[in-house]
């Protein structure tokens, strides 16, 4: 017997909207750890002004600032996603990638931006522009995960995706490497 | 053209794919909640989805307790796009 295609349209249909509403009540009941947005502004804020301050002083212990600088964003980055992780039952590599790499044009540029602010700051021995720099760097980072969030929070589908655990970690050593190699060369 | 995918033509199938496609990886108990399924048949569906290659799962630790992380494979996304593909496919001939 052939089946009406109304019929199938409209199970189609049917199937389609059920299956959205499943994803979209998954989505919905997931949260920010209430810290992860100041932590992450505090942690960028940190790496910016400590690199802007190991650049510009290119000696060993400035070398070192700017790698705990690194190292305490790296750090509040794995903390705030764990917690993300334990406290939803789920891991979002979109999430990873866009605290981690700040994918986006809002918080490259907002990085990219006061990093060569506070950078120019620094050789000018300018501490108050190098502050203000990074923090306006880390709440602009800040302002652009939670815009990613709630662009996951309408679609997730479509911002679920990003480098895995594994690419993210090869990152960091690489950009610590690359970080070092820098102010060695310097 | 796109054609429906009898695996995950079942609604409760298309639902745990849909609804795996919004994370990387998802906790057993908590795609549970979202599919509001008993465990006995949440875990029937993982298993023939497994079978196929459209999810894997492992074992892990979530709050000192031991869990089962279930996460969608490539072949399983494309295999979601393309039965979606179809779904829509046959909603607009009709439209």
């Amino acid at each position: 017997m052939e089946s009406n295609p109304l019929q199938n349209s409209d199970e189609a249909r049917s199937e389609l909207a059920v299956a959205d509403q499943a994803r979209q009540r998954l989505a919905a009941g997931l949260r920010l750890p209430t810290s992860l947005l100041p932590a992450l502004a505090a942690a960028v804020t940190i790496q910016v002004g400590t690199a802007a301050y190991g650049i510009a002083a290119q000696t060993v212990a400035g070398l070192a600032v700017a790698l705990a600088g690194v190292a305490v964003f790296l750090g509040t980055a794995a903390i705030t996603l764990h917690q993300f992780r334990r406290m939803n039952g789920v891991r979002v590599d979109g999430l990873g990638s866009q605290i981690l790499l700040g994918t986006g044009t809002i918080a490259t540029s907002a990085y990219v931006g006061a990093l060569g602010v506070a950078t120019w700051a620094a050789f000018e021995s300018h501490s108050w522009l190098v502050a203000a720099a990074a923090v306006i760097g880390g709440v602009g980072y800040a302002f652009a995960t939670l815009r990613w969030w709630h662009a996951y929070r309408r679609d997730p589908a479509a911002h679920a995706g990003g480098a895995s655990p594994q690419v993210l970690a090869a990152l960091a050593v690489l950009a610590c490497v690359g970080l070092v190699a820098l102010v060695v060369a310097g | 053209m796109p054609e429906l995918d009898p695996l995950i033509h079942a609604p409760a199938r298309l639902q745990v794919v849909t609804t795996l496609s919004a994370v990387s990886e998802a906790e057993f108990a908590t795609l549970r909640a979202a599919l509001e399924v008993s465990d006995s048949v949440l875990s029937k569906h993982i298993s023939a989805l497994a079978d196929a290659g459209y999810v894997r799962s492992r074992k892990g630790v979530q709050a000192g307790r031991r869990t089962t992380w279930i996460a969608l494979t490539s072949t399983g996304r494309k295999a979601l796009r393309e039965h979606v593909a179809a779904l829509r496919q046959l909603i607009d001939v009709v439209d």
